[in-house]
């Protein structure tokens, strides 16, 4: 704080910008928040505090930031993605049956990922283009799209549960390097390439701005449609991953493998200060959501809580979240659907 | 999700005005009747599949299992036409069917009145945090949709309870002058009174403003918040009352029962016709639509398609019947 007594009086000081001050408890919220509740459980719990424990969390963490990742450059555009459950489980059904597996006689090893993954964005594409070309709101193509993944995994599924014999897929949740899984360090690589995405590509810069104001981006000559179409294509092959990685933790394809990721990864985002309106918000952000939500399944677990509430927590989380967020505008958004 | 509303016409020139009573285009009348023939076209060919298919027992059975859909979509309806959206109708349902199961032994007959009761509170805790704390309302609902699961998953312990009074339920399972089975009459019955009860009084001009315009309504002195309000307390009480009929049906209450209505109720919805963007629409519709996603669930495994393919259906159903019925007017910026 400047005193203004010492202000020269001919030069008028500008005014600190407010949004900035509300910016920055946005962004130092949530770690902040990671750490009280770390202590609080920490305290509550001798078994949380465990060296074990900790390994646990961050294992436990990996699916669920994969999704964040993607997730996240859907919500920078003010838009919202409700297809994880579909594009994983199409997704951890295609890889179970593309690897070695006691289906059939496929054994593409790490091409078979890769398909997967190409499936997941292949669904990523359909949303976005149904979004900008059928120009239908995107929770209503997604929760369509989901429909679609789940159709399409049920069909692969065929009854019979592939279930895979791939050294190396099955390793990625076994190995460990330094005391992490590899799934873990494949997590930690996503977050890594998403905040580069986000922050050095075109794509990510262009997200942020069609979530901060899309008339103004599309008024100054950008072609916005594409943009939107490649941001969910690019959340579609994260979720690629992410079924990839619960078909290596499983060691099995399930149709149900994305079965609620879909509304801990909008919690972990919305918690990590990644606004549902757009325009706010980052990779980095998420990836903190991430560990705030598997720190608080973890720890609830250990001091004795239904496992059953999870949800429950994660959908009170979101709404206090939410609403905290849209509070500074609360008089001035007469109009919410 | 912000959905900008064009304050200025000029800003879009292609817009339509917003004069609702004008004559309807000829691809709008089309699209208002879609439902009706998507529902005549969809017998017929069945029909045609498989000539048994017409025939009063059949058709008896597929009405009887469309009747908890009717009632969820009938319920669902009313918020959709507010501009909203209610994506926690399923896990509501689901977790009324526990409380069902759960109250029987204890309030007898009185058991259906506290579950619809119970429903319609918690839906109206929604629509009551959707207008005081100014969050969307698929925000609202998608977190509602996570709380209800959980607490069916708590207080049933993860299983199913079995209904063993079941002289509770019995009439639901009578026929209505040996043809109509009782619930999809019930089911007929609430959409009438709903129907008949928004005609008659003024909520039909107060919910349609509110779909159509939420400012210009607040403007002209319109109860928006109640309205709205009103809405989830109506859809929440028709989620209890679907429960009810899918209790009764399989004699048992689970948490996760009704969890794969959401979908089919979405399609129902916007099968009929009634815009997701608020103002256009009817109870009826959703009743149309709902029979048609019905015929569907049954008619796919007749014409010998594998049941996978429903789920795929359904999603292209939903977003293609979105992408004609949506009022492109209104929007300006499609999140």
């Amino acid at each position: 704080m400047t005193s203004p007594a010492k202000a020269d009086p001919d030069v008028v000081v500008p005014p600190r910008p407010r949004p900035r001050r509300g910016v920055s408890l946005l962004d130092a919220g949530p770690p902040i928040a990671l750490v009280v509740i770390f202590a609080v459980f920490a305290a509550l719990s001798s078994d949380f505090r465990t060296v074990g424990n900790l390994q646990n969390i961050m294992d436990a963490a990996a699916v669920l930031a994969v999704v964040a990742c993607g997730i996240t450059f859907v919500l920078m555009m003010g838009s919202i993605d409700l297809s994880v459950p579909g594009v994983m489980g199409a997704s951890a059904i295609a890889v179970a049956l593309l690897v070695a597996n006691n289906r059939n006689g496929n054994d593409w090893g790490l091409l078979g990922i890769l398909v997967a993954i190409l499936l997941g964005a292949g669904l990523g594409l359909l949303s976005g283009m149904a979004l900008v070309s059928l120009r239908v709101p995107s929770f209503m193509t997604t929760l369509g799209v989901s429909a679609v993944g789940l159709g399409v995994a049920t069909l692969m599924f065929a009854g019979v549960q592939p279930n895979i014999d791939d050294e190396m897929l099955h390793g990625w949740a076994v190995h460990r390097f330094l005391g992490l899984a590899y799934l873990t360090w494949i997590a930690v690589g996503c977050v890594l390439v998403g905040w580069l995405i986000q922050r050095y590509s075109r794509l990510g810069r262009y997200a942020y701005a069609i979530g901060g104001a899309e008339e103004v981006l599309a008024l100054s000559g950008v072609k916005v449609a594409p943009y939107k179409v490649a941001v969910f294509t690019l959340a579609g092959a994260f979720y690629g991953l992410a079924g990839v990685m619960v078909t290596s933790q499983l060691s099995a394809g399930l149709v149900q493998a994305g079965k609620g990721y879909d509304f801990a990864a909008i919690t972990a985002a919305v918690v990590g200060g990644t606004l549902l309106t757009g325009g706010r918000g980052g990779v980095l952000h998420s990836a903190v959501g991430v560990l705030l939500v598997t720190v608080l399944t973890n720890g609830l677990v250990q001091v004795g809580v239904s496992p059953y509430w999870q949800g429950g927590v994660q959908g009170l989380i979101v709404v206090a979240a939410v609403s905290a967020a849209v509070l500074p505008q609360r008089r001035r958004n007469q109009v919410t659907k | 999700m912000s959905t900008p509303v064009i304050a200025d016409p000029v800003a879009n020139p292609a817009a339509e005005p917003a004069v609702v009573t004008g004559a309807p285009t000829a691809a709008q009348r089309v699209t208002s009747f879609m439902p009706v023939i998507a529902l005549v076209a969809l017998l017929a060919a069945l029909t045609i599949a498989d000539p048994d298919f017409l025939t009063q027992r059949s058709l008896t059975a597929a009405v009887r299992t469309s009747a908890p859909l009717v009632v969820l979509a009938a319920g669902a309806t009313l918020v959709v036409l507010c501009g909203g959206i209610d994506l926690s109708i399923a896990a509501l349902c689901s977790l009324s069917t526990v409380f069902f199961a759960m109250w029987l032994p204890d309030l007898g007959g009185l058991t259906i009145l506290a579950v619809v009761a119970a429903a319609g509170a918690i839906g109206a805790v929604q629509g009551i945090a959707h207008v005081v704390l100014r969050i969307p309302s698929f925000v609202v609902t998608l977190g509602g949709m996570s709380i209800f699961s959980a607490i069916a998953l708590v207080i049933s312990d993860a299983g199913p309870i079995r209904v063993i009074d079941r002289d509770a339920t019995a009439w639901l399972n009578l026929y209505v002058a040996g043809y109509v089975p009782m619930s999809f009459f019930v089911a007929v019955l609430v959409v009438a009174v709903v129907s008949l009860v928004i005609k008659l009084t003024p909520l039909e001009s107060f919910v349609r403003a509110t779909g159509y315009s939420e400012s210009a309504a607040r403007l002209a002195g319109t109860p928006v918040d109640a309205v709205k309000v009103a809405a989830f307390t109506v859809s929440g009480a028709c989620a209890g009352l679907a429960a009810v009929m899918l209790a009764s049906r399989n004699f048992s209450g689970s948490p996760t029962m009704a969890d794969n209505l959401l979908l089919p109720a979405v399609a129902a919805i916007v099968v009929g016709g009634t815009a997701i963007t608020g103002g256009h629409g009817s109870l009826w519709r959703s009743l149309t639509g709902a029979l048609v996603v019905t015929l569907l669930r049954v008619g796919l495994p007749i014409v010998g398609v594998p049941s996978a393919w429903e789920q795929i259906l359904y999603g292209a159903i939903i977003v293609a019947a979105v992408a004609l019925t949506l009022d492109r007017s209104k929007v300006l910026i499609i999140k």
